[in-house]
């Protein structure tokens, strides 16, 4: 899917509009005493993955691995670069999660289609500081697992309320109110959490490009963290309201070690508001 | 303190009072014969201490104590006082003015605050930080073995309270959350908290604080479903001496924290002065 070049710069500076006020920052760099380091110490990103009472122990700062800029160019218009937004890390799922697929695979429905032709007209909603929401918010920045007995939490630097997923035993309820976060139930099946949530709005898009969800959207994230520096979230999404059947990304992260979330307030000095048109 | 500034200090709190997952029955809470949360149950442990994991509210003030210094006005409003302690609208409740420990640095800051009564980090979608989160709705508390967390109903990023005995830094970034370490002394949790953006609100009235602010918190787990919580201020620039408030802090149990996206919606921000 080729893209114009105002709708990329629309979703991609609207996203990370708020991720300059981090990117000034500060305790990046707090030699962590967990770190497995090689003799140099140098963190050992190859070491074994760490456990948690007889868990894996996903804790840690995770970012998407970046596409080479060779097969970014291939979908982004070859100006693109020229734009100067600060993607170092892009990763091209961001930017449109169904990358991979062939036409002939895909399986956005036409009213979904119809939605992303449309949405190129539009800001998402991270350009009124309003949440990125899963995947966009794994993808964008740097995000923090913070694992405990009971429940795993995962922190952003974007403008998302805080994620929970309960490991505690209990199913997902019945009945949930639509929100941006939806509600997340985590269980073991041995060294892979999986992780089945819904109660999603229709508001939040799935990447950048503007693919849609439904209310019935349900998703179902396996998280490996193979070793020590390294972690694969294969990522269902299953929304037959814009899809025509389940589909699965693989998704591939690197841990970022002796390092932190840093606070992102994104309403800090808005000037935007009064530019957006919608 | 008039109407207006008391509505203006609500105005961004209340939405996720219209709630869902209220009530989810949470696995590990003790319970009496008839099934009901046991709040006088022996506090939990983890890793050989006190859990402080559970959602948390301030015990609210009485619409007799609010209505004695804030004037028969605040219940006009229909702000529900079960949202939130008096010491958020004030820190020095009960103190007379003239008897507030301000430096004149810290005096003019408050000035400058109460005549920009609309900049109360709230009404702008930005983050009350210490201790107005703790004082509004609820919060959520979630104990890691290394870290502590506590999560907000307000536009507040999660704050983070490392506990892996990591020292506070000696040159902070200024953020509004601060940066927060923490360590037990015995089965009382002590949080220190320096690194604050100059000047923000300490409180509804307007008291300020500066760069130079120490927040010290001490959380004791009385029991399951109570805690003590004291937090002492120090900061030389703005108080001419440190000071103390405390609360009891009770548990809701088998709840949760509501997700609130504060500019979902926002319809305030043109009616405001800039």
């Amino acid at each position: 899917m080729k893209m114009t070049i105002p709708r990329v710069v629309l979703a991609l500076s609207a996203m990370s509009a708020s991720m300059i006020g981090s990117m000034a920052a500060q305790w990046l760099n707090h030699p962590d005493p967990k770190t497995l380091r090689q003799r140099d110490g140098k963190p050992n990103l190859s070491a074994p993955t760490p456990r948690l009472n007889g868990k894996p122990d996903l804790t840690g700062l995770w970012e998407a691995d970046g596409t080479p800029r060779s097969e970014l160019k291939q979908a982004l218009p070859p100006d693109f670069f020229d734009l100067q937004i600060d993607v170092p890390n892009l990763t091209k799922y961001v930017v449109n999660l169904l990358w991979d697929f062939k036409p002939e695979q895909d399986p956005t429905r036409p009213e979904a289609a119809a939605l992303v032709k449309q949405r190129s007209e539009s800001n998402g909603p991270t350009s009124r500081c309003l949440p990125g929401s899963i995947p966009i918010t794994l993808l964008l920045l740097p995000f923090k697992i913070v694992q405990t007995p009971r429940q795993i939490v995962m922190l952003f630097e974007h403008y998302d309320p805080p994620r929970q997923i309960f490991t505690d035993g209990r199913r997902l309820p019945e009945q949930l109110d639509p929100s941006w976060t939806g509600y997340a139930t985590g269980t073991w099946q041995d060294n892979t959490l999986v992780v089945e949530s819904r109660g999603y709005n229709d508001k939040g898009w799935l990447d950048a490009v503007g693919h849609p969800r439904s209310e019935s959207l349900r998703l179902t994230e396996r998280y490996r963290r193979r070793d020590f520096g390294h972690l694969v979230l294969e990522l269902t999404v299953d929304d037959p309201k814009y899809y025509s059947r389940p589909f699965t990304v693989s998704l591939p992260f690197h841990l970022i070690p002796d390092s932190d979330v840093l606070e992102a307030v994104c309403e800090e000095n808005e000037k935007d508001y009064v530019h957006l048109r919608n | 303190m008039t109407a207006i500034r008391i509505a203006f200090f609500f105005s961004a709190i209340g939405t996720p009072l219209a709630a869902q997952w209220v009530n989810q029955p949470t696995p590990g809470t003790p319970r009496t014969r008839d099934g009901k949360a046991n709040l006088t149950a022996p506090a939990p442990r983890l890793n050989g201490k006190p859990d402080l994991t559970g959602l948390w509210q301030a015990e609210r003030t009485s619409e007799q104590e609010l209505t004695s210094l804030l004037g028969k006005e605040v219940v006009s409003l229909q702000i529900d006082p079960q949202d939130f302690t008096k010491n958020v609208m004030n820190l020095f409740w009960g103190v007379k003015p003239e008897e507030e420990p301000l430096t004149p640095a810290g005096a003019a800051a408050y000035k400058r605050h109460q005549a920009e009564e609309d900049h109360w980090p709230h009404t702008q979608c930005l983050p009350a930080g210490i201790p107005g989160d703790l004082f509004v709705l609820a919060f959520k508390i979630v104990q890691a073995p290394r870290e502590i967390l506590m999560l907000t109903e307000i536009a507040s990023p999660t704050r983070q309270i490392y506990t892996d005995g990591r020292s506070l830094p000696k040159d902070p970034e200024p953020t509004y959350m601060g940066y927060s370490v923490g360590r037990w002394q015995g089965d009382t949790l002590l949080v220190e908290t320096s690194g604050f953006k100059d000047g923000e609100w300490l409180d509804g009235f307007g008291h300020a604080r500066s760069e130079s602010m120490l927040i010290t918190e001490r959380y004791r787990r009385r029991d399951f479903g109570h805690m003590d919580l004291e937090i002492a201020f120090d900061d030389a620039k703005y108080y001419t001496r440190p000071f103390t408030v405390k609360a009891a802090l009770r548990l809701i149990p088998d709840s949760d924290i509501l997700e609130y996206v504060c500019p979902e919606n926002e319809k305030d921000r043109v009616h405001l002065g800039k």
